[in-house]
């Protein structure tokens, strides 16, 4: 059971900024510093950044100076998560508890500063803080330190799909007895070297034309992404012990599912959707109701050729015949970052008002799917996560409204 | 089981029907088995990389011109994790005689690394500040494909035509035990019948100056637990484990090496670099593998430490050892992998693992250079300088103690001693 939600975001701190965001729809991007001159000339110039990078009121000074910038997103997220769930930070920890992480790029910062000291200022200039911080578990092991959770502290690495994997270890370790409290989610930093890394690749929304910058899910035009960063974190707790303290319920996790699509390339996605489309399948049948169990879909699209594709495919495979539930797309607004669609998940469950999927115009025909397009909504009581990840893994989790 | 995911098959016993691996010894369990049994560590000079602005200059470097049929054009946008992973799978699932492709979405892969395509990273980031500055052409970004910790995982995933879940364990280094951990809970959980299990890491230059800034390495090959350690020596390198429930492998007639029996893992929540001083994290975690395998710990027949050969780790693992075995850890045989090949990072756990099934196998505890000085305060029975012959040894324990204070511990056992509990 879901009992306490914190992200930090391009949006802003907390539920309410990502909210209103949500519900005006539109992406919430700045640009990006390219004066390192890294970047190609005509390359993307846009990102989803936190724009308020002040976590004091979460993380007081004296631990933060020990900290990196995603280190200090993840324990400000998750003491906002606790407060939510009513859990006071001495009652947090223990060897009850376990953290569960997940992560596309560690902290990019420290790497990057790393590595700039060791090629350009000789090896003996690295410093000890940028290495210790620059694993991809070291906001894990701050998140530990931080409330006392000695229970498992697991950190996965597995591009778009980890989010729902790190929620989903999470709570089979509740439900399993393991831990009697998890702090799961995702974080991400965004620096303008992996900015600039990305577009290179050709990952990202560039500007075309008459086209602005913008991520397109779903839509025939759609080139890329838009770049994020941020950190959701929840408070998972087995639904007992949280009835029995009072907590207020925001939502259960129900199935989740993971499988691979071997025909993806190491950096794009492929076009094997059947074990994907198996998988979540299958998956479904065990959703009371099936298909027409599931009110809406929060896809993981974020605009991305092959990605989007893949996406819409495998969600029509699994329907057959039936019309897909209305298929809500946050990663239009807050970029791609790993929680991007950890938060809206939970708050459509509660109501929340989806804007219209902007940059969604033309539909593609080898697409076939329409994104939510802004009208007013039933409010869902059980919705679908995906997460397809370039690569070739995927990932599924299904979250329903507790009452 | 308590909580289980409605509509799973949970299933029996798990055990090891393939191991695969890639090590400064060489490439395959064989000469894996041959170099640790001897007792000769690989670690010493290596080029991997310019390191001549370093403290110190040795490591365990895996020799890639020994590397089996390897195609250079299909390599490009792997890199040496990668590579190392594919071929520990390959081998693993040659051994275990399995068709992979067959088993679709009831296979998985679950596997660890700390730092993936770094050591091409760097080579990319060295190449396009250079040319930034007006020296040379911006690299290719195929030097980037596999840059991120998915790489090895997802390149074993796709070579073998996985279709079921695929997941990347980043916890430094306790990556590839808590990987061969999760993949024992998802078959006992009945998510998957087949689980390729492991890690692999290359050396690479952001590990080599980031342990020399943290003062963490030896100027000289490793000493584990000796009186005058002074440092880890890192290496490189991938290990594989092809799991399954036993009833699958007999069905099949496949021969099980070994039982996964238990795992576990904890956090210390203490430092960031430096292990809690009494151990008390990696305490819970044995006892927790132990509690896993139904064991106690007078059941364990020799340890596989994680034993780096700081002096930090050496002294908060021989207390936690001391903590859960009590009078009898001063005669539990010990040894540490890592004194011949190096610590292997976000594999060591994974490769470890493979060496402990291999001692059971073969029914001797491979040595450690019998080199330097007692400590008067480790009082382990250390394996120095010749196996032990232990061929009553029935369990064993493998342990994982990471950065940031993650600790994971596995248990195996002996195929047919695994006892009525089971």
């Amino acid at each position: 059971m879901i009992t306490g939600l914190g992200t930090i975001g391009p949006c802003g701190h907390g539920r309410e900024a990502l909210a209103a965001a949500l519900a005006a729809g539109k992406p919430v991007a700045s640009e990006v510093n390219r004066g390192a001159g890294l970047h190609l000339a005509h390359g993307a110039r846009l990102a989803a950044l936190v724009g308020e990078r002040d976590v004091s009121r979460w993380v007081p000074a004296a631990d933060a100076r020990r900290m990196s910038f995603p280190s200090k997103l993840v324990v400000a997220a998750a003491r906002m998560a606790l407060a939510e769930a009513g859990i006071g930070l001495s009652d947090a920890g223990g060897p009850r508890t376990g953290v569960y992480l997940s992560t596309a790029f560690g902290s990019g910062l420290s790497t990057e500063k790393l590595l700039r000291q060791i090629l350009l200022e000789g090896a003996e200039a690295a410093q000890p803080f940028y290495f210790s911080e620059c694993v991809a578990n070291a906001p894990a092991a701050q998140l530990a330190i931080a409330v006392g959770a000695r229970g498992p502290n697991v950190t996965l690495t597995q591009r778009e799909s980890g989010p729902l994997l790190a929620v989903a270890r999470g709570a089979q370790a509740v439900r399993e007895g393991r831990v009697d409290r998890a702090l799961a989610g995702a974080f991400e930093e965004l620096t303008p070297l992996l900015h600039a890394l990305l577009d290179r690749f050709g990952a990202l929304a560039r500007a075309e034309g008459a086209l602005a910058e913008m991520p397109r899910p779903f839509d025939r035009r759609r080139d890329g992404f838009l770049a994020g960063e941020g950190a959701t974190l929840v408070v998972l707790e087995p639904e007992d012990m949280a009835r029995a303290r009072g907590a207020r319920l925001l939502a259960r996790v129900g199935w989740s599912g993971a499988a691979f699509d071997a025909t993806a390339s190491v950096s794009d996605w492929g076009d094997g959707r059947t074990p994907l489309a198996a998988t979540l399948r299958a998956g479904l049948d065990e959703v009371p109701g099936g298909t027409a169990g599931v009110s809406a879909i929060v896809s993981g699209a974020s605009g991305t050729r092959r990605g989007d594709r893949l996406e819409a495919r495998v969600l029509r495979d699994a329907w057959g015949e039936v019309p897909l539930p209305p298929v809500l797309v946050p990663k239009a607004v807050v970029g791609e970052y790993g929680g991007g669609i950890l938060a809206p998940g939970v708050l459509a469950l509660e109501g929340a008002t989806f804007g219209p999927t902007l940059g969604f115009e033309e539909p593609d025909p080898e697409v076939g799917v329409a994104p939510h397009g802004g009208g007013a909504l039933e409010t869902p009581s059980r919705v679908l996560l995906t997460g397809l990840a370039s690569g070739g893994a995927a990932g599924w989790l299904v979250l329903e409204r507790a009452s | 089981m308590p909580g289980a995911d409605p509509g799973r098959r949970p299933c029996g016993p798990v055990v090891v029907t393939g191991l695969g691996a890639v090590s400064p010894l060489g490439w395959g369990v064989g000469s894996l088995w041959d170099g640790v049994r001897s007792g000769k560590t690989a670690i010493g000079p290596f080029d991997r990389f310019d390191h001549s602005g370093h403290r110190t200059h040795v490591a365990a470097q895996v020799d890639l011109a020994a590397e089996p049929g390897r195609r250079r054009g299909k390599s490009l946008r792997l890199s040496l994790a990668d590579r190392f992973a594919v071929a520990a799978a390959r081998e693993a699932v040659a051994l275990a005689k399995i068709d992979m492709r067959s088993c679709g979405e009831r296979a998985g892969v679950y596997f660890g690394t700390s730092t993936g395509g770094m050591l091409e990273t760097e080579v990319y980031l060295e190449s396009l500040l250079a040319a930034m500055a007006g020296r040379g052409h911006p690299p290719s970004t195929s030097l980037l494909a596999s840059q991120q910790n998915n790489g090895p995982g997802d390149a074993v995933a796709r070579d073998l035509g996985i279709g079921g879940p695929v997941q990347t364990v980043s916890a430094a280094c306790a990556s590839g035990a808590m990987a061969i951990g999760d993949a024992v809970r998802a078959i006992r959980r009945g998510e998957v019948d087949v689980a390729i299990a492991g890690g692999s890491d290359s050396l690479c230059r952001v590990t080599y100056a980031g342990f020399n800034a943290l003062r963490s390495v030896d100027e000289q090959p490793c000493r584990p637990f000796r009186g005058d350690r002074a440092g880890l020596s890192l290496g490189e390198g991938a290990a594989v484990l092809l799991l399954e429930p036993l009833e699958r492998a007999q069905a099949r007639g496949a021969m099980p090496l070994a039982l996964a029996a238990g795992e576990a893992a904890t956090c210390d929540a203490h430092h960031m670099t430096a292990p809690h001083p009494e151990g008390t994290g990696a305490a819970e975690a044995i006892r927790g593998a132990l509690a896993d395998a139904r064991l106690d710990p007078f059941d364990i027949d020799f340890v596989n430490a994680h034993g780096t050969g700081t002096p930090l780790n050496d002294a908060a693992e021989c207390q936690a050892l001391v903590a859960v075995f009590g009078d009898r850890a001063p005669d539990l045989p010990v040894t540490s992998t890592k004194s011949l090949v190096g610590h292997l990072l976000g594999s060591a756990g994974a490769l470890e693992a493979a060496v402990t099934i291999l001692c059971m196998i073969h029914g001797e505890v491979h040595p450690m250079p019998d080199v330097g000085p007692a400590h008067p305060g480790i009082r382990l029975r250390l394996v120095l300088g010749r196996p032990l012959p232990l061929a009553r040894a029935r369990h064993a324990l493998s342990t994982s103690l990471a950065f940031g204070g993650a600790n994971a511990a596995l248990v195996f056992t002996r195929h047919g001693d695994q006892g009525p509990a089971h």
